[in-house]
């Protein structure tokens, strides 16, 4: 029912092909949301992640992600994923605030968490604050383990608030596009950034309320919001 | 691996009623909850929009409004909305905008009704939305404690800190310290432990008698390693104690600290709170000045069985019976001075003490009721002197002069019973604004001395005429409306029906007035000589007048907002200040305003109920 968003149809018609079966190639093989679609009639999901820090080397070590379906944050879809690194434990830990060592050596390898994260990712479109990190790690996880690029149009909830916050030509200062000042903006209430899964959730919740923002009387489509 | 929301979880645990939930449970909850962020302006939901979650504001605030524009809530941070339609056949009733940008949890009908059933404690704080009644809500309160005196722990009756002085001290020094705090003894300590004790008839039989001086060291002085008691032993330990070894003070230790001592007089004085202990006074008082300092005592004793869990039902009878006891001394002390009366007569109460409910000394309310055989010119002296000296008597005592002059002093209420049953038929047949307001006080009364007879006779007569009268039973019935209960709370206010925001809540006029004045209407229709609200209201059930349900409601929302009210003068009288019914709702938990709010909701639905009942639209 879905027709294809973006021109992305063509790409991810030839993703999907040259992707070998697995968790990608069945992702591409469903189509996501046109870009006249309203906001509240298509499905997202919020994705955070963790690393060990923001250099090509660098690794994922969790993923939180939380849907957002029909204008609302579903929380029973939400998931917080560890993902083992390749890199010696206690050094990831010792970089990522509050992971512990014991539960990062317990966690899965990196292919069990993409899995996850592509099966829930299917016919929705990604949500991040500051999308460029998430898009960057997650299609070089991909391209890792899959060969092939993560290639999807993300809502980018700082590129919101940033356009929503400047209309009336004001100029933010810098550190006014953080998560928790944007929320603050909006005023929603502080989160504490203990985990990727609450981050996530904090920035569906800073999702909906800058698309009710850019909402008129009618839902706003998703071209205004990508 | 199943994610724990944090977040969500932390929220709902500071909020009541989720707070009952245990810890699973709420994560459980957590994990299904949907959320939504509403604009300000925006219809959160419509009349007639099906409800499929219970609406839980995170931030912001929301308003409903009836269909006919009639306020019918806010809910703020922590507040549940439209719970009632969810309970109630699933349907939006009114309309529910955000008035501020609002985020709201969703929780799914399907887990919340799990969580009821599950849960009965957090089930009771919807319950009344659910046929279940306010009894579950009321029941769910923290557990009640025995309200005897003798029972309570010594370390309940201790008022103050240990007086301690060092072993290295002087007789002189440790005598200054006693002086200054103004105590009869002081705990001698040695590197934090307890040595001994110097009492005041140490400083008169070891000190001043034995010709010692005061700079000898207060070790030699004092009793060596006293007997001591431990603050969780019940007080009655204690006070065996004293008697068996004679002595009047003992250090109190907790958990090996010392936390203070106490003396014989403390003792005495729990005691003498004892609500029996001051009745048997006041039945063997020789004069009327010996009354005042025993009724001055009663606040106390009223503050201290609502603060160890009585209901506040049985503080209504336990005050009134005081209350009684002090009018038929009175009597007697009158009948003493004046001489037996010459012609029969009883001696009504009316009001609240007519109806057992005083939880504190109030105004009285009485009148003097004679047998027909009574001569104006004979027998008025004796009855007016009568009158006057049980009226002052009690004045004396602090129940102030009613300001309506509804008193037996004032002649129009000391009357032959022919002239009673006049006043009613007439209060009956024009109910017009005075009869009714004479009505609800003269329609409560209870007969305290005298001749019991006569008010039987009386009151037979006067139920027999009213429950006849539908005309007169009605407008009891929209007098009844006169006071309606607040919507509810909004941000540590109360928020009444014209949307306004009030800083105190009135437990009396808003909350216990509507509940005894409906009572008083089923009674009358019913035949019902009790004037007891909550006995008006289970023989009312009784008898078909109402729904057993709705009886124990409005009983249940009755000893509730009875409960609050209690608590609060109990706080008010340890502050010093005078009990009133005035109560910050800021200082509410959010167990009080739930069920509170729970209570408002009976009583408002209660007289919905009497409204149609008595077709008052009609009015």
């Amino acid at each position: 029912m879905w027709s294809p968003l973006f021109g992305t149809d063509i790409t991810r018609w030839g993703l999907a092909a040259l992707c070998p079966p697995g968790p990608l190639k069945s992702y591409y093989r469903i189509d996501t949301p046109t870009a006249d679609t309203p906001y509240t009639r298509a499905e997202f999901l919020a994705v955070d992640i963790e690393t060990t820090g923001l250099t090509r080397g660098d690794e994922i070590v969790s993923i939180g992600f939380v849907p957002v379906i029909g204008g609302r944050v579903r929380l029973a879809g939400a998931e917080h994923l560890l993902v083992r690194p390749n890199c010696p434990v206690g050094e990831a830990a010792a970089k990522v605030h509050g992971l512990l060592d014991d539960r990062l050596a317990a966690a899965g390898p990196l292919e069990a968490a993409l899995a996850r994260l592509l099966a829930a990712l299917a016919g929705r479109i990604p949500i991040a604050h500051h999308a460029a990190v998430e898009r960057a790690f997650l299609s070089r996880a991909c391209r890792a383990v899959y060969g092939r690029p993560l290639v999807t149009p993300w809502a980018d909830t700082l590129a919101l608030a940033k356009r929503n916050a400047t209309r009336g030509n004001a100029v933010l200062a810098n550190g006014e596009l953080r998560l928790s000042s944007c929320r603050r903006r909006r005023g929603l209430p502080r989160h504490r950034s203990h985990d990727a899964l609450a981050d996530a959730l904090a920035c569906a919740e800073l999702f909906l309320a800058e698309a009710a923002a850019c909402s008129g009387k009618a839902p706003a489509p998703l071209r205004d919001l990508l | 691996m199943t994610p724990e929301i944090a977040e969500v979880q932390d929220f709902l645990g500071g909020h009541h009623p989720f707070d009952l939930l245990p810890e699973e449970a709420r994560a459980a909850a957590a994990r299904t909850i949907e959320i939504a962020y509403v604009r300000k302006g925006a219809t959160v939901l419509a009349p007639g929009a099906p409800l499929a979650h219970l609406h839980i504001v995170r931030t912001g605030a929301v308003e409903s409004l009836a269909p006919d524009g009639r306020l019918l809530g806010r809910a703020a941070e922590g507040e549940c909305f439209a719970a009632q339609d969810l309970l109630r056949g699933g349907v939006a009733g009114g309309r529910t905008a955000a008035i501020e940008d609002c985020l709201i949890y969703l929780l799914p009908a399907e887990t919340f009704s799990t969580l009821r059933r599950e849960h009965p404690a957090f089930g009771g704080a919807f319950a009344v939305f659910d046929g279940g009644g306010l009894a579950a809500a009321v029941e769910a309160a923290p557990e009640h404690k025995s309200f005897d005196l003798l029972s309570r722990s010594v370390g309940d009756l201790l008022t103050r800190g240990p007086v301690t002085v060092p072993r290295s001290a002087s007789i002189r020094e440790a005598a200054a310290a006693m002086q200054a705090e103004r105590v009869s003894s002081a705990l001698i300590v040695e590197g934090g432990e307890l040595v001994g004790i110097l009492t005041d008839r140490d400083l008169r039989g070891k000190v001043v008698a034995a010709g010692r001086s005061g700079d000898e060291p207060v070790s030699a002085v004092m009793s060596p390693q006293p007997m001591c008691v431990q603050a969780g032993d019940p007080s009655f330990a204690a006070l065996l104690l004293m008697s068996r070894h004679g002595i009047h003070h003992l250090p109190v230790l907790d958990k090996g600290r010392l936390v203070g001592c106490l003396s014989s007089s403390v003792l005495a004085e729990a005691q003498t709170l004892s609500p029996l202990t001051i009745t048997r006074a006041v039945h063997a008082a020789a004069a009327a000045a010996e009354l005042p300092p025993l009724v001055r005592r009663v606040p106390r004793v009223a503050a201290q069985m609502a603060e160890a869990g009585a209901t506040a039902h049985s503080v209504g009878q336990v005050v009134t019976a005081v209350t009684d006891a002090v009018t038929r001394a009175l009597l007697r002390l009158a009948e003493a001075e004046l001489g037996p009366p010459p012609t029969p007569y009883a001696w009504l109460a009316a009001g609240s003490q007519g109806r057992q409910e005083q939880t504190a000394v109030s105004d009285q309310d009485n009148c003097l009721l004679l047998d027909d055989r009574f001569d104006e010119a004979a027998h008025g002296g004796y009855f007016a002197a009568l009158s006057r000296f049980v009226v002052d008597g009690l004045a004396a005592c602090g129940y102030a002069y009613c300001p309506g002059e509804m008193m037996a002093a004032t002649p129009l209420w000391r009357q032959p019973l022919s002239a009673w049953r006049t006043y009613f038929e007439r209060w009956i047949r024009e109910p017009e604004p005075r009869a009714l307001m004479l009505s609800c006080i003269f329609f409560d009364l209870r007969c305290i001395g005298g001749k019991a007879a006569l008010w039987e006779d009386l009151s037979r007569a006067v139920l027999e005429e009213s429950r006849r009268n539908r005309i007169f039973l009605a407008h009891m019935a929209a007098n009844a409306m006169h006071h309606a209960p607040p919507i509810g709370f909004f941000r540590g206010f109360v928020l009444v029906s014209d949307g306004a925001h009030d800083n105190t809540l009135d437990l009396k006029h808003s909350g216990a007035v509507p509940i005894v004045d409906m009572a008083r209407v089923h009674a009358l229709s019913a035949g019902i000589a009790a004037a007891n609200t909550q006995e008006r209201l289970l023989a009312a059930a009784e008898a078909g007048e109402i729904s057993r349900q709705g009886a124990m409601d409005l009983k249940d929302a009755l000893e509730f907002i009875g409960l609050t009210r209690l608590r609060h003068q109990a706080r008010q009288i340890r502050e010093g200040a005078p009990p009133d019914n005035f109560l910050d709702p800021k200082t509410l938990s959010g167990f009080e305003r739930g069920n509170l709010k729970s209570a408002f909701q009976v009583v408002k639905e209660m007289q919905a109920s009497m409204a149609s009942a008595y077709q008052l639209s009609r009015f």
